[in-house]
Formats: C-alpha cells, structure tokens, sequence
C-alpha cells in the first residue's frame, strides 16, 4: 500500500506542475530530554511530554493556543456548558462527530467520564490531587457529560482543559491497551501518534480527520537531544527546524543576531524556589531557616540566567497566576545577618548539608551559583548530583535537606500552593504531591481560599497564605524561567505565542512550514 | 647490533632503569614536563591569585585578561586557577589508583604465580572476568552503583586496571621461582611471603613499573572520561574532566572553557607517556643496544 501511495505520488509529481502542494511537510524539532517519558496525560508531568500531549489530546475546553490566561479559555470537545447557582453541577455538550485517531471510533460522553475518572484515580494518576473535589462525572446521554463537585474549586474549566488531566483519552484504547497505552496514546487532537523510538525520538503524523480541520503539516517528528550544543548544531545545520532553547541572554542574542532564527520567549515563567526541608535537622530551627534566606541573592542569579529570560520573585505563588501576592515582605540579601542568625543557633563555623541535584542544566547550573552563596555566609552544600528521575525520586523519598524545584502549574494560586505548602502534600505520605519543606502554616487559608465564593475574600486568603508560607521560611522563591524556543523562518505558528501551558510552541492544524 | 658481550656493572634495578630512561631524550621531555606539571598543581595557591571556587557572574564566559590568564568558565570562576586546582584532584586520582593497581595487582600476580594450582585459577579466572568487562564499563558501573566521589572513583579506577598488573606480574613469577636463587631461598627454609616480597617482588618491578607509567596516563583519564559524563566529583571541586563537561555546553560561542582543562590533560597524559615509553624501550631486553 505504501508503495502504491509512493509510486502514485511520483507520477503525480512527474506530471503535474503543482509540486509545492504534494511536498509532504515534515517538521522537526528537538527538546531538551534523553527520551520521552510516559506518553500518557493522565500520567507523566514531565516537561517534554507536555509539548506531545498538547498536539495529540483535546480536553473538554481548551486554552487558546498561544495563551495561558484563563480569559481565553474557548470550547474544545465540548460546544458550550452551563453551571448551576452555587458552582456545584456542571453540564458540557459535547461536539458530535469527533474521532479518535487509529480507528478506536467516535468520542462519546463514555470517554469523557472514563477520562476523567481515570485522572482522578491515584492509582493510575499522577495528576490526581486535582480532581479531590469531584463528587462523581456521568454521562446523561451519549453527548452530555455532568460534573457534580463536592465542594467548590477555583477553576473547574482549568481541570478540564487541554491540560494533563483534562485531557480526553479512548476509553477503548486506554482499557484494551492497559500499561501500553503510554507507548500508543490515542487521542482526538490534530496529530496522532504513530511511532516511539527509545531515546531518539517520537513520531506524530497529521489527523485528517480532525474536528477543526486537516493539519497543514504532515508529519513531525520531536526529537530527544539532551545536550544543548548538539541542538544548536543541528538547528543551525537545518536539520532541525524547531528546538528548544538554553534559558540564558547570551543564547537568545546569539541566535537572533544569526538571522535565520525566530527566537520565542514566552509564558508561563517557571518559578524556581529552593524548598528548605524543615524535618531535617539544622533546618528545623527558623533562625538557620532564615539565614538561609538572607544568603540568598536574587538579583545575582537573574543576571546568571539573563534578564531577557528570568525574573526575580520573592512569594511562592509565580507571577501572573490568579492570586499572586505581589506585596510580599520576605527577607532580604544580608550575608551578614545569615552568619549572625547562625552564630545565634548555635552554628559559629556555618554548617554543613548534603543537597540531592538533577544533572539537568537548568535547575544544576542555578544550584551551583546558590552553592557560593550559601558558602559565603557559612552554609557549605554537599552536592549530590543524579540523574534526573532517580533524582525526581529521590526528592519525594524525602532524603535531601533543600530541594531546588521548578514548575509551571495551572495558573491559579490554589494549584501552586496545595501543591507545594498544604500538609497533605508532604513527601513520604500517602497524599504526596510535592511539599518538599513540610510546610503547615497556611492550610486553613489555602483550604478556605478553594471554596470561597468571594473573589477579593479569596484573593486576601491567599495574600495570606503566601505571608505565612514566607515568614515562616518553608521555601525560597527565587526567579521565574521563561520558556525559550527558536524555529526557522519557514515555520508559521498560526497563532501568537505569548504562553503554552505545554511548554512548548505547540503546533496546530494551522501551522505552516514553507519550503 | 654488535657480537661483543660485555658483563654490566652492578645497579640496583632503580639505579638501571633511571641510567636508561636518561638515554632516551624522549623521555627526558616527559620525565621533566611532569615534574612541571606535578609542581603547579602542588603550588596552586601561590601560582594563581583567583579562588578556583569563587564565582563572578558578572564576569562569566570572558576571554582572556591579564586578570584572568585564561578566561572565565559559565559561574565566572578563574580557569586558570580552577586547571591549577583541578590538577592536583585529577593527578592525585590518577597516581592513588594506579599506585593501589600496581600494588594489589602485582601481588595478586606474584601469589597466584608463585603458588600455581587451585589459588592461580581462581585469582586469574576473576581477573579474566574484570578484564571480560570494557575498561569504561567497569568504571561505570562501580561509580553509578556507590556513588560519584573522591574514594569511589579511585575504586573504580583501580579496579579497572588492577587484572592488567596481575597479568604482568604473574608471567615472569612462573618463570622466576624455578630459578636457583629461589629455589636456594626455599632450601634455607624462608617463607613464602618473604620469597615472594623479597626475592620475587624486586625482579618482577621493572615490568610492572612501566606498565604503571602507561597507566596512570590512563587513570586520568577515566577520570576525565567520568566526570565528562557526568559521574565525576561533585560540584564546585574542580576536576579537569568536569571542567570540560561545563565548558562543554557552551562549545559553540565559548569553546576556551573546555579546551584549556582539554589541553591539561593532553598535555599531562602525554608527558606520562613518553616516560612510560622511555622506560618500556630501556627495559625491554629486546630493544636494548
């Protein structure tokens, strides 16, 4: 069949004049991992398998592409919704006629509730802590989905967007193909999967049938090079027409000044906070808590990676995501006041912690620059360098006494702090997400803010949180890390990319790539 | 070649093998490019003004200066002191575990040698097995296994070359305790370990110090090879493999960062090996005038 469709597309191209229109569009592109993680939505939240999920899934909404704003939250699989008085019940209608890719039929109301179960069930979830308030989803007829809540939420349309656990996988596929469906994902969006190469790369192939319409481009093809050099080498080649950017001024003035790059700096900024481990001993002490704080400096570490690309943030929540305390009084760069604080806890000669890192540059490069500074004011920190999952693992094990941690969440307060500072997230307990530093302080406000129906009460809420989680040193928020990409001339979005909640310039079935 | 035999004036084996290594300029070079070496990193604080470990971000990735003899790495670190420094780590890994090779290694040799039997298979069939391994591999495995620092590192170096000695000491030890000057020691009823340490061990050093000279090269670098990827001594100390791997990222608009600490081990694994080759042409029998 292959070889028919090839030989009919050379006689086709031997005889007609229209050349340009029969070039299959292969697009390229690399980010920064050795190999993909898990394929699945509902599963990985690692950062090069979000750019995947983006072009292979649709959720019930959708994030218009190029944005992250909850104001540009538009219908996806579902046409319109309607919410009951107190926020509660929610009814979507779906869109008829979607299919999936591969054969695995039409996206019916079944698929939603098996979606959406399935990303609420800890077990097969990793994204589960985000759908503790769903009472139950139904489906009242085949193209009706209902959400009932147990108790309000911020953004229920964030939960269901094309975001992780929004997003709407076969109920089929994901049931006939249990463990392997991370290796086949078969989704709605407008490219499917077709092949995974351990290691090298992942293949995606234009979904003709696509609800919004056939993709432009045919192919592509997201390759894996973790070593940034070889990346630059192989984009500046034209090897590749897409990759994934090193986070620094001089990388970004470097490839604009070649001229044959569009470079793209977007959001959202990945905080980069360093979680001080509080459970672990010196830091049990506030006084050794607080001079680490001191030790820090902010302004030091933006011009490390590069104004263009970093910003200096001092509350736990990042910037621009609903909520952000911007008037935060945190503690401010003293060197000598950290020794001082020491000294008071009883650690003249400055002490001495063993520190878990990722080999990953972007999180072990910053580390390596607030290791000076710490060493300045008596902290001395024992690397531990390792892979990145065993150093994923590691963290969550609760081993190491600071972690430096970066992430993007959905931009809501209330996602960022459950997450990071509620005690249910605390490592090493049953309903782990990632409180690295056994923060406590601020579960009452972060658990009323959830539900308050008052938007300036629920904004004071988590003002308040933040203060607490600051003053009582749980964690260093440090500087916020915008994506960078560069792509080709050649290669036409479609769209305005100022923010990807996937990371990446997701491609859609408008994107072009000329000849 | 000439027919005519003279008898040799008594040396000790040491005495003999610096009178030949002294005939070969070649290594001469070597001998005295190592000593320089080998000096500067014992002198490091006084060579360089710069702290290897401070960093100067405003001042990252520059090039050379009269402040900065070779530029800046990415943390704005000196690399001139940070080569300095980075020498005396990556020289002390280097010599510790081909001395703790050559020492566990020959003995091993000797033993397995002199007793022959069920002691000789069993020590040759586990140096067959680590020697089944490629040389990295070994390393690898024992480094991600215990973890990356300064001890485990050495570990995994000696025990990579270690069978490379045993080898070399086990082969003229067969041949050695056949002859008289033992057999004699035996008939006066010495012990083995004395026979072995005393009048083996000295007969067998000429071969296995060469081989040392070829090694430690090598020590160096797996060391290098190491941290290249990423399995080296944890951060800040400086190490020259590390010092490329950091550099490395930046190859494209700043390649001094790795080739200066490049150019450091090339220059060190060079100089250890002209001395090695100096001291194979004067101890090989073969190749003697």
């Amino acid at each position: 069949m292959k070889f028919l469709n090839a030989t009919a597309l050379s006689v086709l191209l031997a005889t007609s004049a229209l050349t340009t229109d029969l070039h299959a569009q292969e697009l390229t592109m690399a980010v920064s991992a050795q190999s993909a993680g898990q394929l699945d939505p509902h599963v990985s939240t690692r950062t090069e398998d979000k750019i995947v999920f983006g072009m292979v899934f649709n959720g019930l909404v959708r994030f218009a592409p190029g944005s992250m704003s909850g104001e540009d939250i538009e219908p996806d699989l579902a046409e319109s919704w309607e919410t009951s008085e107190d926020g509660l019940v929610w009814t979507f209608h779906l869109r008829q006629g979607v299919q999936f890719h591969g054969g695995y039929g039409e996206m019916t109301a079944a698929d939603v509730v098996y979606s959406l179960t399935r990303a609420a069930d800890p077990d097969r979830s990793g994204v589960s802590s985000d759908y503790t308030q769903f009472a139950s989803v139904e489906a009242l007829d085949d193209y009706t989905v209902q959400i009932t809540l147990a108790e309000g939420i911020p953004s229920l349309l964030g939960v269901v967007a094309n975001y992780h656990g929004g997003n709407i996988v076969s109920a089929r596929a994901a049931e006939e193909m249990g463990e392997n469906f991370h290796t086949n994902p078969i989704g709605t969006g407008p490219f499917a999967f077709d092949e995974l190469a351990e290691g090298q790369f992942v293949r995606l192939v234009a979904n003709p049938d696509y609800f919004r319409g056939a993709p432009e481009i045919d192919s592509i093809t997201i390759r894996y090079i973790s070593s940034a050099s070889a990346r630059d080498l192989a984009f500046q080649t034209g090897e590749l027409d897409m990759i994934a950017g090193t986070r620094e001024d001089r990388w970004v003035t470097n490839m604009t000044e070649t001229g044959e790059a569009v470079v793209d700096v977007f959001e959202p900024g990945e905080l980069r906070t360093l979680h001080i481990n509080a459970a672990m001993p010196p830091f049990d002490d506030i006084r050794v808590r607080q001079a680490v704080a001191h030790a820090v400096n902010r302004e030091e570490l933006v011009a490390f990676m590069g104004a263009s690309v970093a910003r200096a943030n001092e509350a736990p929540v990042p910037d621009g995501y609903l909520g952000h305390n911007a008037d935060v009084t945190f503690l401010a760069y003293d060197p000598e006041r950290a020794r001082e604080l020491l000294a008071e806890a009883g650690y003249p000669d400055g002490i001495t912690v063993p520190v878990a890192i990722t080999e990953r540059a972007s999180l072990f490069a910053p580390m390596q620059v607030l290791q000076a500074q710490l060493a300045a004011a008596g902290i001395n920190v024992e690397l531990e360098v390792m892979e990145h999952s065993a150093w994923h693992a590691a963290i969550r094990d609760d081993v190491s006494s600071m972690v430096l941690y970066g992430a993007a969440r959905f931009p809501v307060a209330d996602t960022y702090l459950t997450q990071f500072y509620h005690s249910d997230s605390i490592v090493n307990t049953p309903t782990a997400v990632t409180n690295f530093s056994h923060c406590d302080v601020a579960d009452d406000q972060i658990v009323q803010a959830r539900s308050e129906a008052d938007m300036d009460m629920q904004m004071a809420l988590w003002a308040d949180a933040q203060q607490a989680i600051v003053d009582e040193v749980c964690s260093i928020p440090l500087f916020e890390l915008l994506q960078v990409f560069a792509r080709s001339p050649d290669v036409d979005l479609g769209y305005e990319l100022e923010g990807s909640l996937s990371l990446g310039p997701v491609i859609t079935e408008q994107s072009t790539l000329a000849d | 070649m000439t027919a005519t035999v003279t008898t040799p004036p008594q040396r000790t084996p040491a005495q003999r093998l610096l009178r030949l290594a002294r005939r070969n300029k070649l290594s001469t070079v070597g001998l005295i490019l190592f000593g320089l070496i080998a000096l500067a990193a014992i002198a490091a604080p006084l060579l360089s003004s710069h702290d290897p470990l401070a960093q100067n971000i405003l001042h990252r990735l520059e090039d050379r200066s009269a402040d900065y003899l070779l530029g800046t790495d990415v943390y704005g670190r000196d690399t001139w002191a940070r080569i300095l420094f980075g020498l005396r780590v990556s020289l002390l890994i280097g010599l510790i575990s081909t001395a703790l090779a050559m020492i566990i290694g020959s003995a091993l040799g000797i033993l397995a040698g002199y007793r022959g039997g069920w002691v000789d298979s069993l020590i040759m069939r586990i140096m067959d097995m680590l020697l089944a391994f490629p040389t990295l591999i070994t390393g690898l495995f024992i480094v991600a296994v215990l973890g990356a620092n300064f001890w485990n590192i050495v570990l995994a170096i000696t025990v990579t070359i270690l069978p490379k000695f045993a080898r070399v000491a086990r082969a003229p030890t067969i041949a050695l305790k056949e002859r008289e000057f033992v057999e004699a020691a035996r008939a006066l009823g010495y012990s083995d370990v004395r026979i072995m340490a005393v009048h083996i061990a000295p007969n067998v050093l000429g071969e296995v110090i060469v081989l040392a000279s070829l090694w430690a090269a090598y020590a160096i670098r797996i060391e290098a090879y190491l941290s290249f990827i990423g399995l080296g001594i944890a951060p800040p100390t400086p190490t020259l493999g590390t010092m490329i791997r950091e550099g490395f990222e930046h190859i494209l608009d700043s390649p001094f960062v790795s080739i200066y600490p490049g150019f450091a081990v090339l220059l060190v694994v060079l100089s250890l090996n002209l001395i090695g080759d100096g001291l194979r042409d004067a101890i090989d029998p073969k190749l003697r005038d």
